[in-house]
């Protein structure tokens, strides 16, 4: 095996002078990351500006005012005054306010009354979730509304007297409707937007290995180099040995800085380092040995640059390197499992949601080493002929 | 362009050595005798066997016979080439001796050693390709300490082999520049120089000199005469038959695969007798003309290359007149006439039939 790690030695000593080779598995990573962070940052903290118009001036507004400014909401709204509706849609018009809720005049008295009037909500098509959520908000306090209707009219029919209609109100007010579902995440952490994108790029740009590997690979062969590397006593699988090696490494240190460049600038958690660094190891063995499926498989340099796309866009699309896993539909979460990259993805978003250490990793590591195992087996089944060829 | 003097010396020393310290034969020995070599290293050569053992070797590829039953030996210090057209086999049959491809049939032996399924017996060989493989984004330097790192060596003795190649090379002054940077010349030099690295007791050469400027192609054929002065055993193919005729010592003739006739240059030429080569210089259909002079009583084989009709005949200067006659009829205006001493070439066009083509 000497011979491998003196072809390895001098395919990295190439590499390094490769400046696109740099770009690829270091600034690329990086910037991407980078401005997928800054493109996704208001979805880790969602806030937004709600414009309130109060033509009403009656108690039922009063009481959504109040309901608005209430401290779950406040986390995600805050609430401007407006004096007008006119006034609202053009602020909604001009983004000072993100939606605006309009409580029509004698909206109060209405309720008291039999043809109860709607509440409108402003909201524009730039500002969708905002408006969303307005809508939600307005729907949720009319159903609440309604129920404290139903209870009063229910105890009226019931015998108790109308002088008491006040009171149970005020009673009926003072219970929610309906009982809410709440969410809890059983991680220790949300799953922040750069960490999350931080190894989906760094694994995406170490999937471009592949196409350069076996690129370089083929450009010796057609220059007569790997002719001239078996001239010499070297054995044909000393040479896959000696590429594959050279992709381990720069694979390593590609992932290794990256990972700690987006943790010290971006604040990426890529979970326990130990627990990551060998989910991030396995990940580049399954690289090498993709690299090395993919030189055995192909006969020529256009078929190598041919396949190794294939693989490389495929396996990112598959994996989960650009869309949240978790947010996409369940045959692509499925898919994903036939990926070492998709393991390698579910790995690291549960090292840096739910933590712990190598336990949290044992299962993506083992399905990305049998994904190698098998990649690997048959590349050294078609090895020979490659080099040979 | 001229190999220094101390260069020479040099490749005489280390041509007495194999690389792993084994005394090697050749006339760095002393006298000039060949000497039986000793040595228990891996790459030791058995006493009193030729330096290279070619057997019925045989290769196909599908359906057709690249190498048919080619059988010739090498002894150190002698230049061996492989003569004949493109496609005729040689390049097949050296691929085969640097065990770059397995023959269908037959046995190679280098140094004494069987070459099938025995790695170590390629340190004995140098390989020099015939397009240049080297890094072209690597210095001459670099490429050849890659190199002679595969053949084992290392450390102080890695550099000593690189700076001596790149000396006998003439390519010392640019050992830290790229390869890229290199004229067409240099890198043919070069190419060159990384199949010396091992001090190899064979040295295969395919067709060194093809597309090289006559500056350097005097270079590369002057270093090969003096690789086979120092004791090297050197296989060398070709189609150009005045570098045959100027380098090797033996050449043996392929033509379709097979040897069809080998020996030195004055065996070779005396199979022909007292037949002549007659070149005729023409414009117009050459093909028709070769069809009538192969008419004319005494000639026994005529073909076309390079804007003229070679032909071989029995008492050429007798039997020109019927020659002329035969043009003439034929219809084809005649530029030029000669008659050429015996050579190569001729020998070709008797034992084929067909002519050299470049």
């Amino acid at each position: 095996m000497r011979n491998a790690f003196v072809i390895a030695h001098k395919d990295l000593r190439q590499r390094l002078r490769d400046r696109s080779a740099i770009v690829l598995g270091l600034v690329a990573p990086l910037a991407i990351a980078a401005l997928m962070s800054v493109a996704f940052k208001g979805s880790d903290t969602f806030h937004f500006t709600m414009g309130v118009v109060d033509v009403d001036r009656g108690p039922v507004a009063a009481g959504l005012l109040k309901a608005l400014d209430a401290p779950g909401l406040r986390q995600i709204v805050t609430v401007k005054t407006i004096a007008s509706k006119r006034s609202a849609a053009d602020a909604v018009r001009a983004k000072s306010v993100a939606a605006a809720l309009v409580v029509p005049a004698g909206f109060s008295a209405s309720i008291e009354g039999g043809d109860p009037l709607s509440l409108v909500t402003l909201t524009s098509v730039n500002q969708t979730v905002a408006g969303d959520i307005t809508s939600s908000i307005a729907t949720s306090f009319i159903a609440q509304l309604n129920a404290d209707r139903l209870s009063v009219a229910t105890a009226l029919a019931a015998g108790v007297p109308t002088s008491q209609s006040a009171h149970l109100e005020a009673l009926a007010a003072g219970f929610q409707i309906p009982e809410r579902a709440v969410q809890r995440s059983i991680g220790a952490h949300k799953l922040k937007t750069i960490s999350y994108y931080s190894p989906g790029m760094a694994i995406f740009f170490l999937l471009f290995t592949i196409s350069f590997t076996a690129r370089s690979f083929f450009v010796d062969r057609a220059q007569g180099m790997i002719e001239r590397i078996r001239a010499a006593p070297v054995r044909p699988l000393e040479i896959l040995a000696g590429k594959a090696m050279s992709v381990l490494v720069y694979g390593v240190a590609s992932l290794g800085t990256v990972a700690v460049i987006t943790s010290a600038a971006f604040g990426a958690n890529w979970g326990a380092p130990a627990a990551a660094a060998l989910l991030g190891l396995a990940m580049v063995v399954a690289v090498v040995c993709v690299t090395a499926l993919v030189m055995c498989i192909a006969r020529t340099q256009r078929q190598a640059e041919g396949i190794s796309s294939i693989a490389v866009f495929g396996l990112a699309l598959l994996g989960g390197n650009f869309i949240f896993l978790s947010s996409s539909p369940p045959v692509m979460r499925t898919v994903a499992l036939f990926t070492p990259n998709g393991w390698a993805m579910r790995g690291f978003t549960d090292l840096s949601t739910i933590g712990g250490g190598l336990g949290t990793v044992a299962e993506p590591v083992l399905a990305i080493l049998s994904f190698s195992v098998v990649a690997g087996s048959a590349a050294a089944l078609l090895a020979r002929r490659a080099v040979a060829a | 362009m001229s190999l220094r003097a101390d260069s020479v010396l040099r490749v005489r020393w280390w041509l007495s050595f194999t690389s792993d310290g084994a005394r090697c034969r050749g006339p760095a020995a002393g006298n000039g005798d060949l000497v039986p070599i000793v040595s228990t290293g891996n790459t030791a050569q058995v006493p009193d066997e030729p330096v290279l053992r070619c057997a019925e070797l045989t290769r196909r590829f599908g359906e057709r016979l690249a190498v048919d039953d080619v059988s010739f030996s090498l002894d150190a210090g002698e230049i061996y080439g492989l003569l004949g057209p493109n496609g005729a086999g040689k390049t097949t049959t050296i691929k085969m001796v640097c065990g770059l491809l397995e023959p269908d049939g037959g046995t190679i032996t280098i140094g004494g050693r069987p070459a099938a399924g025995d790695l170590s017996v390629k340190s004995l060989v140098g390989y020099v390709p015939q397009d240049v493989a080297l890094y072209s984004d690597l210095t001459a330097r670099e490429n050849l300490a890659f190199l002679g790192r595969l053949y084992r060596l290392h450390g102080a003795l890695l550099e000593e082999r690189v700076s001596e190649a790149l000396e006998l090379t003439d390519l010392s002054d640019r050992a830290g520049d790229r390869v890229d940077s290199f004229s067409g010349g240099m890198k043919r030099r070069l190419n060159m120089a990384a199949g010396l690295l091992n001090h190899p007791v064979l040295l295969v050469l395919d067709e060194p000199t093809v597309g090289v400027d006559p500056q350097s192609r005097h270079a590369i054929l002057e270093r090969v005469q003096t690789f086979g002065r120092g004791g090297m055993a050197v296989l060398y193919t070709t189609h150009y038959m005045e570098e045959a005729e100027r380098v090797c010592d033996r050449v043996g003739i392929v033509d379709r695969g097979r040897l069809v006739a080998e020996g030195t240059r004055r065996e070779l030429v005396a199979r022909l007798g007292q037949r002549d080569r007659i070149e005729l210089g023409a414009a117009g259909d050459l093909e028709r003309l070769a069809a009538a002079v192969r008419t004319v009583p005494g000639v026994e084989s005529a073909d076309t290359a390079d804007h003229a009709v070679h032909l071989v005949a029995e008492d050429g200067r007798r039997i020109l007149p019927a020659i002329l006659e035969a043009a003439e009829r034929a219809e084809v205006a005649l530029n030029s006439v000669d008659v050429v001493e015996p050579d190569l070439e001729a020998v070709f066009l008797h034992l084929t039939g067909t002519a050299l083509r470049e």
